[in-house]
């Protein structure tokens, strides 16, 4: 239908622009065209990369860009892809560092135009020569430790620094609080640094008596923005009680401060006052303050805002004053981000309170539209959103809206860093592997995400073999055995257990015999990586004899009886070490084998090891085998001597008769 | 609903279950056992960790303290395993001992919801079965088979977890007779006796044992329970604050700007392909920007006009002679100078200038020679003209 309709249209055009050319024929000269000629549009020297980049789609069936180069290191294991990175950032950092200390030999100057980044830094020292010059640039660089040096030797020779660049280096060390962070050029570093210092920015980090305030105090005649960076600086490394003195100070002498002075004195509120009413009253105050003084708040407020509601409990009129705070800064013209939806959430879904659906109205808010980044707390967004549709609602069908709105677009450029998108998956992992049919979850997400994309820890691993347990479906034990082999989870007892456990518990008809034979090769397997586990090994899996009869009971399935044997001989051979014996059903088992290749003399082993390990059943056993198989004189003492000699005697007595 | 009533159904009926579900071991081995009363004291007395796994029968116990009081015919060979075995014990408890180190902590003084409830409970095999139907029906489809599928998956996965706890666990819960009497023992005695020990102390651990589960279990909650409820976000009063019509925005100049940096880095994440890369390294200033242009960095060339690299003979008119050998070489020497893409118009226009000095040096010479017209033949052509 709609087919047609194109094709109509084509030829429709078609007629349409073959008559006007006759027409133009006709009366060429009468009708004179306009040509206008297109504005130029100027285009960024990124532009064309970024529309080239946005054709290619990340291919889950690649490893990542950064492990390519050397196909037969790619790592595949969580610690593996990390260390790899590690290290080669590990080598960009030595080549620094070669750079830095041998800094004459790279003086020459190969590319024109000169490419700054490649030339060795401007080490500042007591001597060098300084100007004005070189301090702008250092701060232009966020050069923090340099631009301390280069002020105090601009100082020391006497010369004068002008207020703005003063104020320039105060808003800069202020900011960094007078350290130098990870350099840009880090970025593998940064992308897999744990979000771990998010509790540690709970507390005061500000350095007292630093540079920072040195250099306030030199400033004679402080202006408003002096005072609001100093505040702002406080307030962002927690030293806020000078900061809350600083800023009563600044408002007695009657500056108009910053919004984002503002912004900071309202995020540390929870440290400011006490109870839940004292900082919303505090919160109210500041907006009207601000509103008196006629600063426009930004997003920021808004998020400070929602930032310390989100501490404030779990009560009913908390969750009333976000959304009064929400149509406040709407009719201001505020358009929410990402971070805004975190805090909300945040503090609507609380573990402890009332379940809460209103994920369901954000996304509908967000579906399908491209976000930009426009506050830090935006990364925040799809771990949280992630974790809530899991833990709080279990709403697999919510799950997949979230997955989708992080793939529009560059929305995955917010996902955070890996710590967090390896929290984002684990979750929809686990509520996807509970909430769809296990084919389609195996088809749709394991095989499309694993292990490229995301490798899953040994909790989800564990997730998903339950959900097989529950769905009995075998067939996927091979596959997921490999992939553990691969991420390294089989030194695990839970996991390696609950394979083993789901292999014996297996009752349903073989159709075809490969699948016993993969049971018996991954029993195989695991019997020798547990024996060959590294003795100084912290968490090593304890040989069982229950773990041993089903590794057994696996691979007699298979008709694998030599390395059953060897199963066996282990089991006698270690009979200290190995805790627990097997199940009577796979030695009696064992010994049918025995019997059916002629063996007695391994029969008797078992049987003597049965009878050692206190099994009542090892008489029948005994006899059993002397009923199948004619024993010669020797076996025949050796079992009496095991068993009695009257049980034999009597059975063979019996069966004589 | 009918999920979390059937987990804690299920998690109370588990404590009984041994009871309940495997009768048949018990009796099975009781038979066995008493066919074998006077026989070798190795296999009589022993009975298989795996049938003792489910002993519960008072009648067992019994059977086992009879057994106790029998003296078992030694001879050192077991002696000396048992001894071995026993030592082996000792030393792996007292490793689970220290591993085990508990530290005081606040009681949690709370019951939890569902476990009141649990209390409540009477009969839970009445209350799963019905709970089972329930969210069979709830499922839909066929009933009866969800029921049973259930049904037996909640019935069937304890003993699987009981046989796999390690054998840390199993020597937690272990108490040894350390009197030199226990070594009298036989093996299988003390296999059982230790067994008995951990079934008994699992059982007053029944207590503890749901609570450390259920640390997990509220996390996950039904979905069934959720209505989904409508919240208009931006529907609400506003506060009505901000009545000041006049409102302007300040911020500090090179805070914002390390701020914005500070974003742009917390998107930036090791580039996916050639193309981020490149981006990142034109970002650097490491690549040509595109479109490629080969006067990139010439910023300083940017402001000087092509003509005044190209058309060079305007320097030549103070100095050089119209015509004549040097006119036509510094006609050449331009050419030249037009031509070349590394010099500035500042370095062209000094090399003329020294030409302009070598041939002023030279002038003498070169007049003698004819190269340059003598001022007196000049100035008559001059007059001529006139």
């Amino acid at each position: 239908m709609k087919l047609s309709i194109t094709t109509f249209k084509r030829s429709q055009t078609y007629l349409q622009s073959s008559c006007s050319h006759l027409w133009r024929g006709l009366n060429s000269i009468g009708n004179e065209e306009k040509i206008e000629i297109p504005k130029r549009i100027h285009r960024s020297p990124t532009d064309i990369l970024r529309c080239l980049e946005t054709t290619i789609s990340r291919d889950p069936t690649a490893a990542h860009y950064k492990y390519h180069d050397d196909p037969y290191l790619i790592p595949m294991s969580n610690v593996g892809k990390r260390t790899f990175a590690m290290a080669q950032e590990a080598g960009r950092k030595a080549a620094h560092w070669v750079r830095k200390e041998n800094a004459e030999l790279f003086n020459h100057l190969e590319a024109d135009p000169v490419i700054p980044s490649f030339l060795p830094k401007l080490v500042y020292t007591e001597e060098s020569k300084v100007t004005e010059d070189d301090l702008i640039k250092v701060i232009a660089n966020c050069q923090v430790q340099d631009a301390q040096i280069v002020y105090k030797l601009l100082k020391n020779q006497g010369n004068k620094i002008s207020a703005d660049l003063q104020q320039a280096l105060l808003e800069l060390v202020c900011y960094y609080n007078c350290s130098d962070g990870i350099a840009e050029e880090f970025i593998e570093e940064r992308w897999f640094r744990q979000s771990s210092n998010l509790k540690e920015r709970q507390r005061k980090t500000w350095k007292d008596s630093s540079f920072a305030e040195e250099l306030f105090q030199t400033i004679s005649n402080p202006t408003a923005e002096t005072y609001c960076t100093i505040i702002q600086g406080m307030n962002k490394y927690f030293q806020v009680d000078r900061a809350w003195k600083l800023f009563e100070e600044a408002q007695n002498k009657g500056f108009v401060l910053t919004t984002d002075t503002y912004n900071s004195v309202i995020r540390v509120a929870n440290f400011l006052k006490e109870s839940f009413d004292m900082r919303w009253t505090f919160i109210v105050n500041t907006l009207d303050d601000m509103n008196k003084a006629g600063v426009k708040p930004n997003l920021g407020t808004l998020n400070s805002v929602l930032h310390v509601l989100s501490t404030m409990g779990t009560s009913r009129t908390v969750k009333d004053y976000i959304l009064n705070i929400l149509s406040e800064f709407k009719s201001l013209g505020i358009e929410p981000s990402l971070g805004t939806w975190y805090y909300v959430l945040v503090t609507y879904c609380k573990e402890r309170g009332m379940v809460s659906t209103i994920l369901h109205d954000i996304m509908n808010q967000l579906e399908n539209k491209e976000q930009q980044i426009k506050d830090i707390s935006d990364t925040n967004f799809f771990v949280t959103a992630m974790d809530i549709c899991r833990n709080h609602l279990n709403d697999a069908d919510l799950a997949k809206r979230v997955d989708k709105l992080l793939h529009v677009g560059s929305n995955y450029d917010l996902i955070g860093d890996s710590y967090k998108e390896s929290i984002y998956y684990r979750h929809y992992f686990i509520l996807m592997s509970t909430s769809i049919p296990l084919e389609e979850f195996m088809s749709n997400i394991y095989d499309v995400l694993v292990p490229n994309i995301y490798v899953p820890e040994p909790g989800v691993m564990s997730e998903i073999l339950k959900q097989i347990e529950v769905n009995a479906a075998v067939d996927y034990i091979p596959k997921l055995w490999t992939d553990m082999t691969t991420f390294d989870h089989t030194d695990r007892e839970s996991l390696v257990e609950a394979v083993l456990n789901i292999m014996v518990d297996d009752v349903s008809p073989k159709k075809d015999t490969t699948l016993t034979e993969s049971f018996a090769a991954i029993a195989w397997d695991i019997y020798v990586k547990v024996e060959n586990q590294n003795i100084k090994k912290i968490n090593k899996i304890n040989l069982t004899g229950d773990l041993l009869g089903k590794v057994m009971l696996m691979l007699l399935k298979n008709d694998d009886f030599d390395k059953a044997c060897k199963i066996m001989d282990k089991l006698d051979r270690d009979h200290q070490t190995v805790a627990g014996v097997p199940k009577i059903e796979v030695l009696e088992l064992f010994i049918d084998h025995c019997i059916e290749r002629k063996m007695p003399t391994r029969a008797i082993i078992c049987i003597e090891y049965c009878s050692d390990s206190g099994f009542p059943q090892c008489g029948v056993l005994a006899s059993k085998l002397n009923e199948k198989l004619t024993l010669d004189e020797d076996h025949l003492n050796r079992l009496s001597r095991i068993v009695g000699d009257m049980k034999l005697s009597s059975k063979v007595a019996e069966e004589v008769h | 609903m009918n999920l979390n009533k059937l987990n804690i159904i299920w998690r109370n009926v588990t404590t009984q279950k041994n009871v309940i579900l495997t009768p048949t071991p018990i009796q099975k081995c009781f038979l066995v056992r008493k066919s074998t009363t006077n026989k070798d004291s190795s296999s009589s007395s022993s009975s298989s960790s795996s049938s003792s796994d489910s002993d519960e029968d008072v009648k067992t116990k019994t059977k086992i303290v009879k057994a106790k009081t029998v003296p078992p015919k030694n001879n050192e060979e077991t002696m000396t395993k048992l001894n071995s075995l026993l030592q082996q014990l000792i030393k792996n408890d007292t490793v689970a001992k220290t591993s085990e180190l508990k530290l005081a902590r606040p009681k949690d003084k709370r019951v939890p919801k569902e476990q009141r409830e649990a209390r409540r409970v009477e009969t839970n095999e009445k209350k799963l079965e019905k709970a089972v139907g329930e969210v069979a029906k709830d499922i839909g489809g066929d009933t009866k088979q969800t029921e049973s599928e259930l049904l037996t998956k909640l019935l069937s996965p304890i003993e699987s977890k009981e046989s796999s706890k390690s054998l840390n666990e199993i020597m937690k819960g272990m108490k040894i007779d350390r009197e030199p009497k226990s070594v009298q023992k036989s093996k299988a005695e003390q296999v059982r006796n230790i067994l008995q020990n951990v079934q008994t102390k699992r059982q007053d651990g029944v207590r503890t044992q749901p609570r450390a589960r259920q640390s997990y279990q509220p996390r996950s909650r039904p979905p069934t329970s959720i209505v989904v409820e409508k919240i208009d976000l931006f529907g609400a009063k506003p506060l009505g604050i901000f009545t000041n019509k006049d409102l302007k925005e300040t911020n500090l100049k090179t805070w914002q700007k390390l701020y914005e940096k500070e974003l742009k880095l917390a998107i930036t994440h090791p580039p996916a392909n050639y193309f981020q890369e490149m981006i990142l390294w034109t970002e650097q200033g490491k690549l040509w920007k595109f479109p490629i242009d080969n006067e990139q960095g010439l910023e300083a060339e940017k402001n000087v006009d092509f003509s005044k690299h190209i058309f060079l003979e305007e320097h030549l008119e103070s100095w050089c002679p119209p015509k004549g050998p040097i006119r036509h070489f510094m006609e050449l020497v331009c050419v030249g100078l037009s031509k070349n893409p590394y010099l500035t118009v500042e370095a062209k226009i000094e090399h003329i200038e020294w030409f302009k000095n070598y041939f002023e040096e030279k002038k003498k010479l070169l007049k003698e020679v004819g190269a340059i017209p003598t001022d007196g033949r000049k100035a008559d052509q001059n007059k001529q003209i006139e």
